[in-house]
């Protein structure tokens, strides 16, 4: 008990001494630049979504070509961690120790935003908009009030598929689950079962967990379709999405297939059979370029731009990109309601008091709102079907909220 | 009983290519005495130039020979410029070296290519085919076929021609083998460019499976090497039979030991691989037990 | 009999006087060279800014795990592709005595050695029946698989989200800092502190008659065992050890970072270990700190070469696989004009 009440003291004293710094300038703030860091997988088995970090980085020199804000320069540094949460931790100390970056942003994966959270939270350096879905990053703001998330928790999202099975087919549903078997994973499966309730025994006829650094899913496919399921959720990430595609394709199992927000995007999807895919349901919050109901959009014309402009060898239609520059927008608002003096405390209450409804790479009907008690910016989500190629929105826009 | 005849034919499809990759392990070990490590990373460069190849246009038995030729001039080289040198020197100098050779494939491929996973069609259809509820394509019979004509024709070089003699010759004693002729030498650098285009046919089949990027490999090489122990370290047959029961073996540990799941293939390979050396060093196959000291 | 004790001892410090058997001006500049070099290291950390100091901390870490590997490797000539395991252990060790059990962080190191070091030799007995190449080959697959076997266990482990230390109650300073030091400072002064007294106790051990017999085991198993040697019991030990200073170097690492998960010790770790091993040239533990610093600073000497952009991983990990090739190349020319420092029990490559 001594102890604990020890560290909250030594907690406080760095607290204030991060305070008192903030009186003779705020760290990685100048009269002409606002330095903030990130790090997220630029290699490895998840390289895909470093689309996000390039996006924002991307949308920053857009605002800094026209600019800046309040008159300073924004200097993104983002490091690659190769989704090894360690990696992350050592990239985040020089960013906070030697770079003296005024704050975290859009740090990539759960697993690499719990690892540095205890440490940049008793540094008091703010890890704001992480690209990270676990619901812990928008809840627990008492014990962590300088971390918030940014996308929809994936345990709403897979309570929004289990909603989605009840409404459309519950009485012949046998549903199949694959799932990456980590943090990420496991929160889509545990909502996923949430949502389906009290028929949650009945309807899941079998789930079967991967390892990501395993090759291939091969036989979790073959084992999920010999359950007899009809339904088959897919809670997987990139490659290991594309291989449950093909692999139910190999089997002729045709069953209807659900797949999660973060292995839907239009360029790893355009890599499956067609008759697979075809039907499959998803979520959507950004704005995908591929989507031909986005076709001529403002938001998507501006992000098309961008990346001709600030991403070489940019895919005009990758929507990790543009979902990164939605998050790069809110966080500009964000410093813009900060002020021109800009503290980091000034920046979490900006981050906690968002009303922000004209981000132009979110769909229609989802708004950033935030309030100091409730913090997940992104709690508004649409279902989406692939039909011929391409996602089709349908159905309103949906609650995600926990 | 469907799904565990479904689980044998998929863990086949896995286990040719398992095979295939220890089929190029084998030749190398049984030719100069060294694991080669890199074997792995050899065949991820030599799909990816197959991929380069398609992706010019070509269609793909062509680029598939074009690649396989390239893969044996590459190994030639290798084994010239690499291997050549460190004659005489301790066998474990030349292992750590292919461990060198690991890495540094590893890292080209990933600078060149990206780390992004790639579609790669191969030449079989994925279409199914279903005969009494198990189901497979002409993608997973094709694959397990190429490996299975693979080591035939292997087994017919070895035993049928000159060329084969001259290759036993210098692996089994290189002393007298240059007495009567053979140029030792040349059949070592003949053996690697074999391997490295044994190994190509290996990444090339897996490619369309697996997803082609540059860690495809690395875990596949482990299975290769469980493979290749099962199957006995010299012995080409024991290589590919190894490959297909190490595939069936860890699919159905899969399904059947729930402990196991999806989660412990890797750690059942590893099982096999320390359960064969410590108890039956010579494997399924093998004629000369593994060397104690 | 005596004859050939005495040429095999001859023969040792010809090829690793690195030890106190050799006493005279080599020992006495050698003990100077380490007076020097804890010098050094002691200022080290006033010019340097905070990140390189804690940087240096992890090299202090890989020093200590690579000294083991070359007990292993370079003087019993047992070869390890799985060191990053026995890392993996001590870190573990650390974090969930550290997390779940409130003991504080520096007395888990020496627990953490201990447990490696049993696990070592506990692995050293079947590592035995294998000869060199199967050896590397088993210890490979163990390197591979090990994080999925962390995975497995998650109630222990915490799965792939491992266990975070920063700010838990036994970490000594609280993660803020010690005695005036600053926190990484503190990371500095423990490491190479224990990094130090690691080397040294190597030094006397490779000098004493345990070092003595463990080369002459590599040297030649037959001449070894008729010279009165149990070779079984060395080899073994040897494991153990070189195990136990991973078991250290894990629990380092695990106190640095203050956090731990299974992909932190994937078999890139325990080849790059090897790399650091070669370059530390095998049986001289004096090069052990030059392998340990290209581990760490090889990035940024790659990011130097113009047109290259260290922000893909692509150049850095074909560097480093360049540097294990080339040294491999180089080293036997190195030993063949310089002693004979030769693993002579393998067999030779064709």
């Amino acid at each position: 008990m001594t102890r604990n009440v020890c560290a909250l003291v030594l907690a406080a004293l760095v607290l204030a001494g991060a305070a008192t710094a903030t009186t003779s300038g705020t760290p990685g703030v100048s009269s002409s630049t606002i330095t903030i860091g990130s790090s997220g997988p630029l290699t490895g088995e998840a390289a895909a979504a470093a689309g996000v970090l390039k996006g924002a980085d991307a949308y920053f020199k857009y605002v800094n070509a026209k600019g800046g804000v309040n008159g300073r320069r924004i200097d993104f540094k983002y490091l690659d961690d190769a989704y090894d949460p360690a990696q992350t931790v050592q990239n985040v100390r020089p960013l906070i120790q030697q770079d003296n970056v005024f704050a975290l942003f859009s740090v990539v994966g759960t697993n690499s935003n719990l690892a540095i959270r205890d440490f940049v939270n008793a540094a008091g350096v703010p890890q704001v908009f992480s690209a990270a879905g676990a619901t812990t990053f928008g809840r627990d703001y008492a014990k962590y009030p300088w971390t918030i998330g940014y996308l929809p928790p994936y345990a709403e999202e897979g309570a929004l598929y289990a909603k989605q099975i009840l409404a459309t087919n519950a009485k012949h549903a046998k549903i199949a689950v694959l799932y990456q078997s980590d943090e990420y994973g496991k929160d889509l499966l545990s909502g996923f079962r949430r949502g389906l309730g009290s028929k949650a025994h009945s309807l899941i006829v079998q789930t079967v967990g991967y390892d990501p650094t395993t090759s291939d899913v091969q036989s979790q496919v073959a084992q999920l379709k010999a359950s007899g399921a009809n339904t088959f959720m897919i809670f997987a990430f990139g490659k290991f999405a594309i291989q449950s595609f093909v692999y139910a394709n190999k089997l002729g199992w045709k069953p209807q297939i659900y797949v999660n927000d973060v292995a839907s995007a239009s360029s790893i999807m355009a890599l499956d059979p067609a008759k697979t895919a075809e039907g499959s349901i998803s979520i959507l919050w950004g704005k995908d370029p591929a989507t031909p109901k986005f076709k001529g959009d403002a938001g998507v014309v501006l992000a098309g731009k961008i990346i001709k402009r600030y991403v070489p060898g940019g895919n005009p239609s990758d929507g990790f990109l543009v979902a990164g520059m939605a998050e790069a927008f809110s966080f500009v608002d964000a410093l813009k309601a900060a002020g021109k003096d800009l503290t980091r405390k000034g920046l979490m209450t900006a981050v906690t008091h968002m009303n922000e409804a004209n981000n132009p790479f979110l769909i229609p009907g989802v708004k950033v709102h935030t309030t100091p008690t409730f913090r997940f910016p992104i709690s508004a989500v649409q279902l989406q079907r692939w039909h011929q190629g391409h996602w089709v929105p349908f159905g309103g826009v949906v609650s995600a909220k926990p | 009983m469907t799904n565990f005849l479904q689980q044998i034919v998929s863990g086949l499809a896995s286990g040719g290519i398992y095979g295939s990759l220890a089929l190029a392990i084998v030749i190398i070990h049984r030719s100069t005495g060294v694991i080669n490590f890199a074997q792995g990373e050899m065949a991820t460069l030599s799909a990816f130039v197959c991929w380069t190849l398609l992706d010019h246009g070509w269609s793909f038995w062509p680029a598939f020979a074009a690649t396989l030729i390239l893969s044996f001039a590459g190994g030639v080289v290798i084994q010239q410029v690499l291997i050549r040198p460190l004659q005489g020197s301790p066998l474990l100098g030349v292992v750590i070296l292919t461990i060198g050779l690991l890495i540094a494939i590893n890292g080209l491929t990933t600078w060149i290519w990206g780390g992004a996973a790639k579609q790669f069609t191969g030449p079989f259809s994925t279409s199914p085919i279903n005969v009494g509820g198990v189901a497979f394509s002409k993608q997973d019979i094709g694959v397990i076929a190429v490996s299975i004509i693979v080591v035939v024709l292997v087994g017919l070089l070895f035993t049928r021609t000159k060329l084969g003699l001259g290759l036993r010759a210098a692996a089994v004693n290189p002393v007298e083998a240059r007495l009567v002729g053979v140029r030792v030498g040349a059949m070592l650098a003949v053996g690697w460019g074999l391997a490295a285009a044994l190994g190509g046919v290996a990444g090339v089949m897996a490619a369309p499976s697996l997803f082609l990027e540059p860690n495809m490999m690395q875990t596949v090489l482990l299975y290769s090497f469980a493979a290749a122990v099962l199957g006995g370290m010299d012995s080409p047959v024991g290589a590919v039979v190894g490959g297909l029961v190490l595939g069936v073996l860890l699919n159905l540990a899969g399904t059947y030991i729930h402990w196991i799941g999806g989660e412990l293939r890797l750690a059942t390979a590893l099982a096999v691989i320390l359960g064969v050396l410590l108890l039956r060093p010579a494997g399924l196959f093998g004629h000369t037990a593994v060397r104690r000291v | 009999m005596k004859l050939l004790r005495r040429r095999l001892d001859g023969a040792d410090q010809r090829s690793a006087g690195a030890g106190f058997a050799g006493a005279g001006a080599g020992f006495r500049r050698k003990l100077g060279a380490l007076g020097l070099a804890i010098v050094v290291l002691a200022v080290l950390p006033i010019p340097l800014s905070e990140f390189r100091t804690v940087q240096l901390a992890t090299v202090g870490a890989y020093f200590i795990a690579i000294l083991g590997l070359d007990v292993l490797t370079g003087h019993s000539g047992q070869i390890s592709l799985g060191h990053g395991a026995f890392i993996a252990v001590g870190a573990y060790t650390t974090a969930i005595l550290m997390a779940n059990h409130g003991v504080q962080d520096l007395w888990t190191i020496p627990i953490a050695a201990g447990v490696a070091g049993g696990i070592g030799l506990i692995a050293g007995v079947p590592a035995l029946r294998l000869s060199g190449l199967y050896l590397a080959l088993a210890t490979f697959g163990i390197a591979v698989a090990f994080p999925t076997i962390l995975k497995k266990f998650d109630h222990f482990t915490g799965g792939s989200t491992g266990i975070t230390l920063f700010g838990k109650p036994t970490q000594t300073g609280h993660g803020v800092g010690v005695l005036g030091m600053t926190n990484n400072e503190w990371l500095y002064a423990l490491t190479w502190t224990i990094a130090v007294f690691c080397f040294i106790v190597v030094w006397w051990l490779l000098g004493s008659r345990f070092g003595r017999s463990l080369r002459a085991i590599r040297d030649s198993e037959l001449a070894a065992a008729a010279s009165g040697i149990n070779r079984s019991a060395y080899k073994v030990a040897a494991f153990g050890l070189s195990a136990a200073f991973a078991g250290v170097a894990g629990a380092l690492l695990a106190i640095n970072i203050a956090y731990v998960s299974p992909d932190t010790f994937p078999i890139q770790l325990s080849l790059f270990l090897l790399v650091g091993a070669v370059v530390g040239f095998f049986g001289s533990i004096w090069g052990a700190v030059l392998g340990a610093l290209l581990i760490l600073f090889l990035p940024d000497l790659v990011g130097l070469i113009p047109h290259v952009n260290t922000k893909q991983a692509g150049p850095t990990t074909l560097f480093f696989g360049l540097v294990l090739v080339v040294l491999m190349l180089v080293l036997p020319l190195v030993l063949r004009a310089g002693a004979a420092i030769a693993n002579r029990g393998y067999p030779r490559a064709q």
